[in-house]
């Protein structure tokens, strides 16, 4: 083994450096700067309706004051929990059927079939889950024919969470498909071989090998309902206020960017305090 | 005692049109150290796993004292499997890992407890208990692999080449602890290897696979000097191997008229002069010289290669009529014989050293 020489060093050094830097870039200009103007702004005044350069904390103690903040910041949160709960537990029959029961071949067909969704913009799906459930619409009418009330569905968690499962729901399939795909199969034979029924090898072997993914798939159907703004407005209406909605009212009515850039920032630390404890959560080890 | 302990019946397994085991009888009785050794594909595993209820017989039947066990659900079987892999639980424990079979099978806390604690004791793991699996050395989770299965008190315990991820220095010191252990429990180890040396150390008898099939069953003596067909001989390694007619000259002597001269045996009762035979001669059986004149069965041929294996060292030799012969020699005698790659020597043999192969096949057949 000869010691690589200072010079030679240097130069992989620098090459590996070039390649690595667009992404630290990229962060730096479109995250980490809008970012920093954002705290900057939570400081800044609007005088006359004008944007002022300011260092004042008048934005902050107005919005942390606010009665009607916390209630939505916690009903928001609250929701997407749920949201991304639901989710989960609906897409996991059908991720653990894909990733144990079916064929390679077959579970790409099925993939590819649950990422079909993202091929049509959001919003068009959106709009027409708001035809499918609204008065006279598709599912109204079934429930009608059928006997049962056939007033619209929108504007209920329902309609909210049907918003959340178009948007959330390929992402968790595909994520939890994948974390069961790599339960080392070994494993499972093992503790069957020892005794345990599959519901135990479920809990004890797939479960804990899989909890990354599966957390994973939690946490980012949390992050995507959380900040969702258009099914929250088209179909949960004004009878769920949640942060996104409280958002853009802030800033339609009267320019309070430093306002809504402290309910941002507030938003941004609820989710990354979550994602920690998540993340922290999902890659605990055992024993020492 | 004439009750055996675990017996397979005419097993079959076919994935598809492949047939990886085909009409397997095999018994194995109680205390019984068993090793099934062979070539990569010849059905050695599979057969382990059927007896372990990890794959279905597509024909036969497997039975564990003497009642049926096929359609037993895998979770209600009493063969715990050693792992070639070990798959250890890594999400778990040394201790839960250990706990885990007695968890499943309901066994109370306590005693569970109690039991865990003897065999963590037993395999000197008892130190590690509470560490993270994936964080033990090779040796530790051999160990912890080993109380996983033993502490739920099997009649048989099942092991799929659980050396192989271990150094050979560590192999080593696991053979013989295997070894002690299964002596002190007096319980049936059937072990699958392809290793020579862990199967005739560590096992009673051996099962020879090829192909799906038993090439020869018996004990590891038997095996080394007695191989019953081409495959074993060529398998064990260590074996030159000569074919050709019997045949009795006139002057009365008997043996194998092969490409490279009659080459003498001391035993053919059991064969017809004209059936063709095959003669196999051990590697330490086998004389070299430089000079001719040294014995009855002597065949001139060229020197290829020494392997250097230790205190031993095999020479591979090359008749004229192209037979590979290997003999193996003290370092000392090869030193006093002083001989060269490319040079001519004689390879040479006494007429019982040669074992005729297949002898009571041909018997039967005759």
């Amino acid at each position: 083994m000869s010691v690589l020489s200072a010079k030679v060093r240097l130069r992989r050094r620098a090459w590996f450096a070039l390649w690595a830097a667009p992404l630290p870039i990229w962060f730096a200009l479109f995250f980490m700067g809008p970012m920093l103007l954002l705290i900057a702004m939570s400081f800044w005044s609007v005088q006359n309706y004008r944007l002022t350069p300011d260092f004042s904390l008048s934005a902050w103690s107005y919005v942390l004051s606010l009665d009607f903040l916390w209630s939505t910041f916690w009903r928001s949160y609250g929701l997407s929990l749920i949201s991304a709960a639901l989710v989960s537990l609906l897409a996991f029959p059908a991720s653990y059927a894909m990733a144990f029961l079916i064929t390679p071949a077959r579970r790409l067909t099925f993939l590819g079939l649950a990422l079909a969704p993202f091929f049509t913009s959001y919003l068009v799906r959106i709009y027409s889950l708001q035809v499918f459930l609204g008065e006279g619409g598709v599912l109204p009418q079934l429930f009608h024919s059928v006997g049962l009330s056939g007033a619209s569905l929108l504007n209920s968690y329902t309609a909210l969470f049907l918003g959340h499962a178009t948007l959330t729901l390929p992402v968790v399939l595909v994520l939890q498909t994948l974390a069961l795909g790599n339960v080392d199969r070994t494993e499972m034979s093992a503790a069957v071989n020892l005794g345990a029924r599959p519901q135990h090898v479920l809990r004890h072997i797939i479960l804990p090998a899989a909890r990354p993914g599966l957390s994973l798939g939690v946490l980012f159907a949390f992050l995507l309902s959380y900040a969702e703004f258009v099914s929250a407005t088209y179909l949960g209406g004004g009878v769920f206020q949640t942060l996104p909605i409280l958002l853009t009212d802030l800033i339609r009515g009267g320019q309070q960017w430093p306002r809504a850039a402290v309910v941002s920032l507030l938003m941004m630390a609820a989710l990354m305090l979550t994602s920690l404890v998540t993340v922290a959560w999902a890659y605990r080890q055992k024993g020492n | 005692m004439t009750q055996p302990l675990l017996e397979l019946h005419n097993l079959n397994k076919s994935y598809g049109t492949f047939e990886a085991v085909k009409d397997i009888d095999l018994t194995v009785d109680t205390g019984e150290f068993l090793a099934i050794m062979g070539p990569s594909g010849c059905g050695k595993t599979t057969t382990l796993r059927m007896m372990a209820g990890l794959e279905e017989p597509t024909r036969g039947d497997i039975r564990l004292e003497g009642q049926q066990i096929n359609d037993l659900p895998v979770w209600q079987r009493e063969t715990p499997l050693v792992w070639q892999n070990l798959a250890l639980f890594p999400y778990m424990t040394v201790r839960e890992n250990v706990e885990f079979g007695l968890r499943m099978k309901k066994v109370p806390g306590p005693e569970r407890q109690q039991r865990c604690a003897e065999w963590l004791e037993r395999l000197g793991i008892a130190g590690f208990a509470d560490r993270n699996v994936a964080k033990l050395s090779g040796g530790q989770r051999q160990r912890v692999a080993l109380a996983r299965s033993l502490v739920l008190q099997p009649k048989v315990l099942l092991l799929d080449e659980p050396l192989s991820a271990l150094d050979a220095h560590m192999s080593i010191r696991m053979q013989g602890e295997l070894k002690r252990l299964q002596r002190e429990l007096g319980i049936t180890f059937v072990y699958v290897t392809h290793s020579h040396s862990e199967a005739f150390s560590l096992a009673d008898r051996v099962v020879i696979m090829n192909a799906g099939r038993i090439e020869q069953l018996g004990t590891p003596q038997d095996i080394f000097l007695r191989p019953k067909s081409r495959f074993v001989a060529q398998f064990v390694g260590g074996i030159s191997l000569f074919s050709g007619m019997l045949k009795t000259t006139r002057e009365g002597k008997v043996g194998i008229d092969s490409a490279d001269g009659l080459l003498q045996i001391a035993d053919p009762a059991s064969v017809q002069t004209g059936t063709k035979c095959d003669l196999a001669v051990r590697a330490d059986r086998i004389n070299v010289t430089t000079q001719p004149g040294w014995g009855t069965n002597e065949v001139p041929c060229t020197l290829m290669s020494e392997e250097f294996a230790g205190a031993v060292v095999n020479l591979h030799l090359e008749t004229a009529a192209g037979t590979g012969i290997v003999a193996q020699l003290q370092q000392r005698d090869l030193e006093r014989l002083s001989a060269r790659a490319g040079q001519q020597v004689y390879a040479s043999w006494h007429p019982e050293d040669g074992v005729l192969l297949g002898v009571t096949a041909l018997k039967a057949a005759a």
